[in-house]
């Protein structure tokens, strides 16, 4: 159980709100998909205290889809936690806990901050944030990659028996031009970690308490996005000129024979 | 709170179309479809609502054409320095508004005199004692032309508005530094916005963004805009408010980026020439509005193919921008032919004016 399954368990103090924000430069650089979030939070000797006591909650299943049509779609994440519902309801009891979902969007897919401020704004999220490249307009091959973090209260999953279901909207941007048309942009796993702490006494300092939720590698994610073709090049651009031309030059013509 | 206050500067402009129809003499039936014309325009009222601030500018601009109309001239140029800091667009205006002020502006008691707005029945039988004054011909004598832009007015007008624009720029870039510097002004130079919208430049500016542009691209899409918005002013900046309008569809209509927001700065201008238009709504006003909302409808179809259903429309999608612009040239043209040109300002008529001949 909870013991033999003992992995990374590492703290942050509660004044840190994000674990990704870490990773906010890793990102640029291309970091591999497989490296351990966990690793880099601090461990302090509080935190081993933390660490042995208790059953953590576990999850049995987690699913992944990529949902909708066009440039705009919904990553939908349905999470379901192992534990019986009492052991469920004693762990919450006694302990503040948040599922912590990280996804490190591809080039070429982003998520928008202020659209997902109003997912905190009407409490369906705790908290919600996006670590890099946040321009909105710029196409693929002009921008960088990014990630979101969502942090999810598990109090609320008591109604849905602890089966979660969480939806992540996202957009895609302009891809780089191929020959074929569409561009397809693929997902790398998601981490998924539960982060807790004990409910009444708040110890000095305060720490959080991460558990990294390992599970089964989730079901590929694949987007394909229309994109521009280079061929078209020579036809559009010198067809674009020449309509411009024609169309000033008759305004131009008609302002000149006017009486 | 941001929507109730575009909401409000959107009825302001309604009062504005009235007040400035008044001041030149149209009668208050064919006033009331003009702010109608406004006010129930679904393309601008939506704007407002939603959040957009451009009805503000639309008032503003509306403002300044009150002033320069009663001699306001430093108001004028206050308001006019500001809202060319707020948004770029309304230089396009200056020429003109330095034209209309320029020796022939103030009358004889010091203000201007509005010519007034005459009926066709009236037009018809005041032939040949008109005292309307022809669009400049362009054979016109440059020399006399320029030296009678240096007035009082013109250079109060001039110095006045650009130490405001470079006040208030100053002002924002004390408080915010070079990041306001680049997101308000540099941006425009170098902006390069692939993604779809109504500009027919949009495809190429996608298929060159990995490359970057050269500079004889740059101008090639600058010419089309130069050229036009300069005949448009040579033509007919006496005629301030059907200049200005028609600077305006040009200036959307070429530009490199095009968005629905943008119409909203033509359409506060429209009602300002309807009183004067030969054009009847039936058939060929409608005609104009049915070819112009027709061809952004096809655009939005493939647009929303191509965002909301995935497809691979770019080229049709392109083509329908094109074919927009084709409307928006014909809308212009029906337009300029049918205008009754009439300028702003009378000319002050005495022993040594010449009365300009009505036809060429």
């Amino acid at each position: 159980q909870a013991h033999s399954n003992q992995q990374y368990v590492n703290c942050m103090p509660c004044s840190r709100t994000y674990v990704a924000d870490a990773y906010a430069d890793a990102l640029t650089s291309q970091l591999s998909q497989h490296h351990d979030l966990t690793e880099v939070s601090d461990t302090t000797d509080l935190c081993k205290g933390l660490a042995d006591e208790l059953d953590v909650p576990t999850l049995s299943e987690v699913n992944r889809q990529l949902v909708g049509e066009g440039s705009h779609r919904r990553l939908i994440y349905s999470v379901k936690f192992g534990n019986f519902k009492d052991a469920m309801i004693q762990f919450l009891d006694g302990y503040d806990a948040n599922l912590v979902i990280i996804e490190k969007l591809p080039s070429g897919v982003f998520a928008d901050p202020f659209e997902l401020q109003h997912f905190v704004e009407r409490k369906v999220f705790l908290d919600v944030a996006v670590f890099g490249d946040t321009n909105l307009e710029l196409p693929s091959a002009l921008s960088n990659r990014s990630a979101v973090e969502i942090h999810f209260d598990l109090k609320t999953s008591t109604s849905m028996d602890y089966n979660l279901v969480i939806e992540l909207p996202l957009h895609a941007r302009y891809p780089p031009l191929d020959a074929s048309g569409y561009a397809t942009v693929e997902f790398g796993s998601p981490d998924l970690l539960l982060r807790y702490r004990r409910k009444e006494t708040h110890p000095d300092p305060c720490m959080w308490a991460f558990q990294n939720l390992h599970v089964t590698p989730v079901e590929k994610a694949a987007w394909r996005i229309p994109c521009g073709d280079e061929a078209h090049t020579g036809f559009v651009s010198s067809l674009t000129f020449i309509s411009a031309l024609v169309c000033s030059m008759s305004i131009v013509l008609a302002a000149s024979l006017t009486t | 709170w941001g929507k109730l206050l575009f909401s409000a500067a959107d009825l302001l402009v309604g009062v504005f179309i009235d007040d400035i129809l008044e001041l030149r003499g149209v009668p208050a039936r064919t006033r009331i479809w003009c702010v109608v014309a406004w006010l129930f325009n679904p393309f601008t009222f939506t704007i407002g609502t939603r959040g957009n601030c451009e009805p503000v500018v639309c008032a503003a601009m509306l403002w300044i054409l009150i002033c320069l109309m009663k001699g306001r001239v430093l108001q004028a140029a206050f308001w006019y320095g500001l809202i060319v800091h707020f948004r770029i667009y309304p230089i396009i205006y200056a020429i003109p508004f330095v034209i209309v002020l320029g020796k022939n502006y103030a009358g004889p008691a010091g203000r201007p005199v509005l010519t007034q707005w005459i009926s066709k029945q009236q037009l018809q039988s005041n032939k040949g004692r008109e005292n309307v004054e022809e669009p400049t011909s362009l054979l016109a004598n440059l020399w006399n032309f320029l030296s009678s832009l240096i007035t009082r007015d013109t250079i109060l007008f001039g110095l006045f508005s650009g130490s405001m624009f470079f006040a208030w720029t100053g002002i924002f870039f004390y408080l915010y530094g070079w990041e306001f510097l680049n997101e308000a002004l540099l941006y425009h130079l170098t902006r390069t916005d692939p993604r779809h919208n109504f500009s027919i430049y949009f495809y190429h500016i996608y298929l060159h963004h990995q490359q970057g542009f050269s500079s004889i691209q740059r101008l090639a899409s600058f010419l089309p805009q130069l050229i036009v918005q300069l005949a448009l002013i040579v033509r007919f900046s006496r005629d301030l408010p059907f200049c200005m309008f028609l600077q305006t569809v040009a200036f959307v209509a070429f530009n490199k980026v095009m968005t629905a927001q943008y119409f909203v700065w033509f359409f506060c201008l429209l009602p300002l020439i309807l009183p004067w238009t030969g054009m009847k709504l039936r058939w060929k006003g409608l005609a104009c509005a049915l070819v112009w909302m027709g061809s952004q409808l096809h655009w939005l179809m493939w647009a929303y193919l191509l965002e909301f259903k995935g497809r691979n429309v770019f080229v049709q999608l392109w083509a329908a921008g094109i074919v927009f612009l084709a409307a928006n040239t014909f809308v212009m043209i029906m337009v300029i032919r049918h205008h009754r040109h009439t300028p702003l300002f009378s000319v002050p008529v005495g022993p040594g004016t010449k009365i300009a001949a009505k036809k060429d």
